[in-house]
């Protein structure tokens, strides 16, 4: 029993963080119908610019997230300002586009900070918990309260501000976004920039739970990505559930099935797709017809 | 008309499947590549390493022993007056990236190869550079290696069976503990400590207490940690490398594990230190042979030139890498640049005073036997009493 419970603990700490990858796929997906491939690159990106602001300028903790997801944002403006001339016409070229743009933001990282990464000490200093002979680490609960916290702020930015509703108007029908006034250009580099932020945030947060190296992006963008296929891509709620399951899924199968983890996991996510292929909570994205 | 058409389209496809054949005969790989050796102009020898990736730090380490021996004799002279030439090539710690490279060593005529850090793409390599007789001393320490029973591969450290050997004779027999749990991963790396370990202490009348395997991406263990945890041992054997048996230990410690760790080469770097945390990895005992810099005079020039060519602090796989490239250019050097079986015919007749110890290469490529015991003590790794 305890055995199971700490690694359902385990699997929930790293599932946050899938949730968070999750979140920022399924944003961009759900307002511009694209795939950003960048987004595990951009995840590792925040990660070395929060260890970085954290370590050598010294800055406290929250601080150097916030000034890491601010830089990073610009790199979301960026990017979306580069694909903007194949907004709504080549599609296909923009999914390239940001693979692209992942190994260049790779080559930047290694360039920068060169190939071989740093550990970053926890900022919480206080000792794990010990919960009936469960250990959950401080950290842990930190991270799923920002992780819930960003999670709020995004589900009421796009229900109850006004840029919120414009995105989803513009996911709807971009042609009548534009009639009504909505600069289609501007509203997708908001949803690339939230994605970006949170990729930056997921990256920040997991920087002290693992090691920051270029290479980190690969691993939490699969998961994140399979994340939010499973919970239904495009759908907020969604990206939640999925990130945490695969999290959670993963860490059971470390348990059961030790050096073949990896495969069990992705097995069973190959035949949850393929009996429902749309995720949990189905899938939300513009309509490109 | 219409036969002059198909016969000139007869003769144009026969041109072309002849000019096709050609190019083919005369670009044939690794056929008649330009032989740099017993010739003149540089010496060019490759060094494969992972120069980017989780692995990289060692690719890094190895790259700068082996720089720092090479730019020496380039500045006596080098070796019968031509200039020693290194190529670095980046095999990402991917074994199927390391036989493209095999490959690709061989047609741009390179004499012999330096590296791998990582065993599972040592191993890959290694048939394609028999083929090519290439002689490669690697870094790796996996017992793999020498079961591939290539003439042309040698090792620069002792096997992951002279490790465990030693830390399992200081543990079982001087330190009397007998309840150890072993968490491995399965890469090439990690089965060879596995097995290696494991058999030093069946050699004792000892099993482990728990076994536990997990993967080489791995980011979450606590399965297999909480499963060590109830098993309650008195140490635990680490088997992966530098950042993942680091963040092993973290984990660990969080989850209130508070016995010590045990392990060979990657414990001692470091890399691990850091990624565990100095006060996690506090106590850990490591079997490396080369503990510090300060063991020998030879050991302290070494560090000193490393530390003014780089700018860092000398450890094991720099040493490693210094002495396996001293070893080769003292080859190149008795037998006036030979290539290919020649070569390593020399590399294995090279008795060499190294960092590391006395070399004294056997048919299976080894050419160290021992290690030495130390521990973490302070964030440092001291020699054991």
């Amino acid at each position: 029993m305890q055995v199971f419970v700490q690694t359902l603990v385990g699997g929930i700490s790293l599932g946050a963080i899938y949730a968070l990858v999750a979140m920022g796929f399924s944003l961009v997906y759900r307002t511009m119908g694209l795939v950003n491939f960048a987004h595990g690159n951009v995840v590792m990106i925040g990660a070395y610019l929060a260890s970085t602001f954290y370590l050598s300028v010294r800055l406290p903790f929250a601080l150097a997230m916030i000034v890491a997801i601010a830089v990073t944002g610009l790199i979301g403006v960026i990017i979306e300002r580069v694909l903007r001339p194949l907004e709504n016409k080549d599609f296909d070229l923009m999914l390239i586009g940001t693979i692209g743009f992942g190994i260049v933001l790779d080559a930047l990282a290694i360039l920068i900070w060169g190939a071989t990464g740093r550990a970053v000490p926890s900022p919480v200093r206080s000792a794990p918990l010990d919960l009936l002979g469960i250990r959950v680490r401080t950290y842990d609960l930190v991270v799923l309260a920002v992780a819930a916290a960003a999670t709020v702020l995004l589900v009421l930015f796009l229900q109850r501000t006004k840029r919120g509703a414009a995105m989803q108007a513009v996911a709807m029908d971009h042609e009548a976004a534009t009639a009504v006034g909505i600069h289609v250009g501007r509203s997708n580099a908001i949803a690339f920039v939230i994605g970006a932020g949170l990729a930056a945030l997921a990256g920040g947060l997991v920087g002290p739970l693992l090691y920051v190296s270029p290479s980190m992006g690969g691993a939490l963008g699969i998961k994140g990505f399979a994340g939010a296929i499973l919970g239904g891509f495009g759908s907020i709620p969604g990206a939640i559930v999925g990130g945490i399951a695969i999290g959670v899924l993963d860490s059971f199968a470390a348990g059961h099935f030790q050096g073949y983890s990896e495969l069990v996991t992705f097995i069973v996510f190959a035949v949850l797709i393929t009996v429902r292929p749309t995720g949990i909570f189905g899938e939300k994205t513009v309509n490109r017809a | 008309m219409f036969r002059i058409r198909s016969t000139r389209r007869a003769m144009a496809a026969a041109a072309a499947v002849l000019a096709l054949t050609l190019s083919a005969a005369c670009s044939a790989p690794g056929e008649d590549d330009e032989e740099a050796g017993g010739g003149s102009g540089p010496i060019k020898i490759a060094v494969v390493d992972a120069q980017s990736g989780q692995l990289s730090s060692l690719g890094k380490w190895e790259y700068k022993g082996v720089k720092l021996a090479v730019d020496e004799w380039n500045a006596k002279g080098g070796i019968d007056g031509r200039t020693i030439e290194l190529g670095l090539f980046d095999d990402q710690g991917d074994p199927t990236i390391g036989t493209n490279l095999a490959r690709k060593i061989d047609s741009e005529g390179y004499i012999a190869m330096l590296g791998t850090a990582e065993s599972a793409v040592t191993i890959a390599m290694a048939p394609i550079l028999r083929q090519a007789e290439i002689p490669n001393i690697t870094s790796g320490q996996s017992p793999g290696l020498t079961a591939v029973k290539s003439p042309f591969l040698f090792l620069n450290g002792p096997t992951s069976t002279t490790y465990d050997e030693s830390l399992a004779e200081y543990i079982v027999d001087q330190k009397k503990i007998t309840k150890i749990a072993l968490i491995t991963n399965n890469g090439g790396y990690g089965k060879g400590e596995h097995d290696a370990f494991t058999k030093a202490l069946a050699g004792r009348g000892l099993k482990p207490v728990a076994d536990q395997v997990v993967t080489t991406e791995q980011k979450d263990f606590s399965a297999a940690l909480t499963n060590i945890r109830q098993k309650k041992p008195q140490l635990i054997f680490l088997g992966a490398e530098e950042v993942e048996s680091g963040l092993i230990v973290k984990q660990a410690r969080d989850l209130g594990i508070t016995v010590p760790f045990a392990g060979a080469a990657p414990q001692g770097t470091p890399v691990f230190i850091d990624t565990a945390g100095a006060a996690n990895a506090e106590g850990t005992i490591v079997s490396s042979p080369y503990l510090s810099n300060d063991i020998s005079e030879a050991s302290k020039t070494f560090a000193a030139n490393y530390q003014k060519a780089y700018g860092e602090a000398a450890e094991l796989h720099g040493a490693k890498a210094y002495d396996g490239a001293q070893i080769l250019l003292t080859a190149l050097k008795n037998s006036k640049v030979a290539t290919g079986q020649e070569l390593a015919d020399a590399i294995r007749a090279v008795k060499h005073d190294g960092l590391l110890g006395d070399f004294a290469f056997d048919d299976t490529g080894v050419g160290i036997f021992a290690t030495s015991i130390g521990t973490i003590t302070g964030g440092k790794l001291v020699a054991a009493s």
